[in-house]
């Protein structure tokens, strides 16, 4: 029982980062950027379906808040940060994007305080199941059924909708795609807007889940989604699905094993490290370094 | 020992494409040899193994007799052998003088220590200089790397190259995107580098000097070699002939 | 002097050779290291380990610049594997992996630190005299590091590696030699802290503090020494003089990365160097 458990936190979870590494993994994949500020991103995300939720009453009004005003951040930060320094070497950007999320953590810690902020009124956080003797949160089960409903949705998107292809094309060849008349400045912000989104989503469920948006909440998670997005071949969605799933997995049993003389946090770390060691260019190989 | 390069069955398949397939091939020390071919033959691909820039799946590469086919390029260039790049790769952040000073340095930047252990460079910024000269860039020393034109980059890079005191040169299309007076006087410049004693070659679609200059032809197609020995020869063979035409290769300085 | 001044003094002596040392790696080899704080950190706990047991000086020094020189060496193999901002992120995973692995091990104090280590001796206007004293020496090795062949070949394999094996410069192994370098210094600097403070935990090792020596790095102008130097002594400074930079210290520090990045990526040095040019012009 208690191993099912540990599946049942590891799948949650690894759903959670993989909605929220997708963006990262989507920005590197056009841009070749490592966005580092996306966990600013999510961050922001969650603040708002907070707030918003605390101040029009519905949760779900919260969440929509946020799919308003995540995305637009994220576009923002595109066309004030990283436009302009897209000529210099990928690390410049990197350091930039490093320090524009140090600068919001600390902004937020300031604005909303220290301690965080909480939901008055939260059923969700406290509903479980009880399913053939395992207990299942009902936050748990939106974070499963909101990553296979957001993936099965891009896959749809990028497959058979014009834009959609479109966007795909422009990611993977995007001379050819420009000579199609498709957009490419277009493209980068579609980009950014539906990533953002989807760490929202993710922030706002994280927000549910511990029922708490503290300034710290993005840290941890970041630095984790950069681990993911290489661990899964960056560039690929699919590729950062797995990787999500496997490493949210890992924290879960390896928590037994290491516990004792790693935190839980470091693993995703350790993963990546020993991974680049020996093979430089992630589990699928998908666009290598 | 008058055989500088050897290739023994030097072989690379990349994506399902046999690029180079087996070549085998002796370079004497007083050679100046046009690797040509069509586009897409596999020339760069070679020099690239040449240098150590690319691990072929088979076969074997000697420099001056030693088997150097595991050796990293920076151990190839300890041993004689200089590159330049298709595309120019001057260091666009250091001044025209210390790209190429930095090449004549090679004795002390061989190991780290070495290299902390020195600090004086009169001695290289004046072969520098010379070499700088010899090329047709003197006054431009003062000048960063990224501020000069594509016609002087080309010369740069074959400047750099001479600077590691090479004993033969890879030289890859050092002519293209020359309009046809650059591309004359940097034939010129190469022959002379050959008239030096060095050994040289030569991958290059400009034609026109490549028969003006060069001593033997080394035709590749589809990663082998159909053709080697005296120019006009090797131009006059009708399977060279039948490649190229096939091949869609260009006649003159191109971009 | 007093106490605070003198506190201050060894502070800013500490950041400088932190500063002065991540400029080696990042600033003239061009390898972007955003973990240097497990290097500070590993020299910290080396040394203080090495002072409770032995309460001697100069043991505790080598202890500190070998135990960053090794972590540092074992993160420099890895830059020969990885594309440079890949290296960003396993020198970001190495922080987090030294600050989780710390937290666990008891016998490093676990997450109450290690306390009570016994003092140098030397008291308190000694150790700044200690610390002011290496932080000269390693600015002139700086200087000279930045002059000699190994600086220019450092330039060299940081702005494009693929030119420099062909100029028969061995990219790899000058690699782990700026590691090397860098990371034993940042050690040396982890001992002074320990010596300086007596009482270490984990936190001062973080990733955030890794971000702020890599902010000192950007803003004094990535590969100038003095730019380096001037932008930790002012960024040291800056809390310590105003209140407000104190309170919101990662806000402004985020902030000034972002700005410097964006409107003047070559940092102090650079301005100062066009605002030279323009005078000389004059």
């Amino acid at each position: 029982m208690y191993y099912i458990d540990l599946a049942v936190t590891g799948i949650s979870f690894g759903c959670m980062y993989a909605m929220m590494s997708v963006g990262l993994t989507l920005v590197y994949g056009l841009l070749r950027i490592l966005h580092v500020a996306h966990a600013a991103v999510f961050a922001l995300g969650a603040y708002v379906t907070v707030l918003a939720a605390n101040a029009t009453g519905s949760i779900a009004l919260g969440f929509a808040a946020a799919l308003i005003v995540t995305p637009l951040f994220g576009m923002a930060i595109y066309r004030l940060l990283y436009e302009p320094l897209l000529s210099y070497r990928p690390d410049v950007p990197m350091i930039a994007s490093v320090g524009l999320l140090v600068l919001m953590q600390d902004a937020f810690r300031i604005v909303f305080g220290e301690q965080g902020v909480t939901f008055h009124r939260n059923a969700f956080s406290f509903t479980t199941f009880d399913v053939a003797g395992v207990t299942i949160g009902a936050v748990q089960i939106a974070l499963v059924v909101a990553a296979a409903v957001i993936f099965l949705g891009l896959h749809l998107f990028t497959t058979r909708t014009r834009i959609g292809v479109g966007w795909r094309a422009t990611v993977s060849k995007p001379k050819i795609a420009a000579s199609f008349g498709i957009d490419p400045i277009k493209v980068r912000y579609l980009n950014f807007a539906i990533g953002s989104a989807l760490a929202a989503v993710a922030g706002g469920l994280v927000a549910l889940l511990n029922n708490l948006v503290d300034p710290g909440i993005g840290f941890v998670v970041s630095y984790k989604a950069l681990a993911i997005i290489v661990l899964g071949g960056l560039g690929s969605v699919r590729g950062t699905l797995v990787a999500s799933l496997v490493l949210g997995l890992v924290e879960s049993y390896g928590t037994i094993f290491i516990g004792a003389w790693l935190d839980r946090d470091a693993i995703a770390f350790l993963a990546l490290i020993i991974l680049l060691m020996v093979r430089p260019q992630g589990f699928t190989g998908a666009r290598t370094a | 020992m008058s055989t500088v390069l050897e290739l023994d069955g030097v072989a690379i398949r990349f994506g399902g494409v046999q690029a180079v397939g087996g070549v085998t091939c002796s370079v004497e020390a007083s050679d100046f040899i046009g690797l040509i071919g069509p586009n897409g033959a596999g020339k760069t691909t070679l020099i690239r193994m040449i240098a150590g820039l690319l691990r072929p799946d088979r076969g074997r590469i000697f420099l001056g007799g030693v088997d150097v086919t595991a050796d990293p390029t920076a151990a190839r260039v300890r041993r004689g052998l200089a590159l330049t790049h298709q595309i120019v790769r001057p260091f666009r952040e250091m001044t025209v003088l210390d790209n190429v000073v930095l090449g004549a340095g090679r004795a002390y930047t061989s190991s780290p220590l070495r290299a902390l252990l020195h600090i004086n460079r009169r001695r290289e910024n004046e072969r520098a200089m010379e070499m700088l000269a010899s090329v047709g860039l003197a006054g431009t020393e003062r000048k960063l790397a990224g501020a000069l034109p594509l016609g002087q980059l080309k010369r740069l890079e074959l400047a750099r190259a001479l600077a590691v005191d090479p004993k033969i040169v890879l030289l890859d299309e050092p002519l293209a995107g020359l309009n046809h007076t650059e591309a004359s006087k940097q034939a010129e410049t190469i022959l002379e580098v050959h008239r030096r004693g060095i050994t040289v070659v030569l991958v290059e679609h400009n034609l026109e000097e490549v028969m003006r200059i060069c001593r033997r032809l080394i035709v590749l197609n589809n990663g082998i070699v159909i053709g080697d020995g005296e120019p006009r020869e090797v131009m006059g063979d009708p399977a060279v002939h039948d490649a190229y035409v096939g091949g869609g290769m260009v006649n003159h300085a191109d971009a | 002097m007093s106490a605070y001044t003198i506190s201050i003094v060894s502070i800013i002596g500490i950041n400088v050779i932190l500063a002065v040392s991540l400029n080696m790696i990042s600033g003239f080899c061009g390898q972007i290291s955003l973990g240097h704080g497990a290097f500070f950190g590993a020299g910290a706990y080396a040394a203080a380990l090495v002072m409770v047991k032995t309460a001697s000086v100069p043991l505790a020094l080598l202890a500190a610049l070998a135990a960053g020189s090794v972590l540092g060496i074992i993160v420099g193999f890895a830059s020969l594997r990885v594309r440079s901002d890949f290296l960003a992120v396993t020198t970001i995973g190495v922080n987090f992996l030294f600050v989780g692995f710390v937290r666990k091990q008891s016998w490093l104090g676990g997450e109450m630190g290690i306390s009570g280590i016994p003092s140098t001796g030397l008291g308190a206007s000694g150790n700044m005299m200690l610390i002011l004293l290496l932080a000269c020496v390693i600015i002139a090795f700086s200087l000279y590091l930045s002059r000699s062949w190994m600086g220019f070949a450092f330039r060299a394999v940081g702005e494009d590696e693929q030119a420099a094996t062909t100029l028969g410069i061995g990219t790899g192994a000058y690699k782990l030699a700026a590691f090397g370098i860098g990371t034993a210094l940042a050690g040396l600097a982890g001992a002074l802290y320990t010596f300086f403070t007596q009482f270490i935990t984990v936190d001062a090792f973080d990733f955030i503090f890794s971000v702020m020596l890599m902010a000192m790095v950007v803003i004094g102008g990535i590969g100038s020494t003095w730019g380096v130097v001037a932008a930790a002594i002012g960024l040291t400074l800056l809390p310590e003089a105003i209140r407000f930079v104190n309170d919101y210290r990662l806000l402004v520090f985020g902030g000034m990365l972002v700005l410097v990045i964006r409107l003047a990526p070559g940092g102090l040095a650079a301005l100062v160097h066009s605002l030279l040019a323009r005078v000389r012009q004059a």
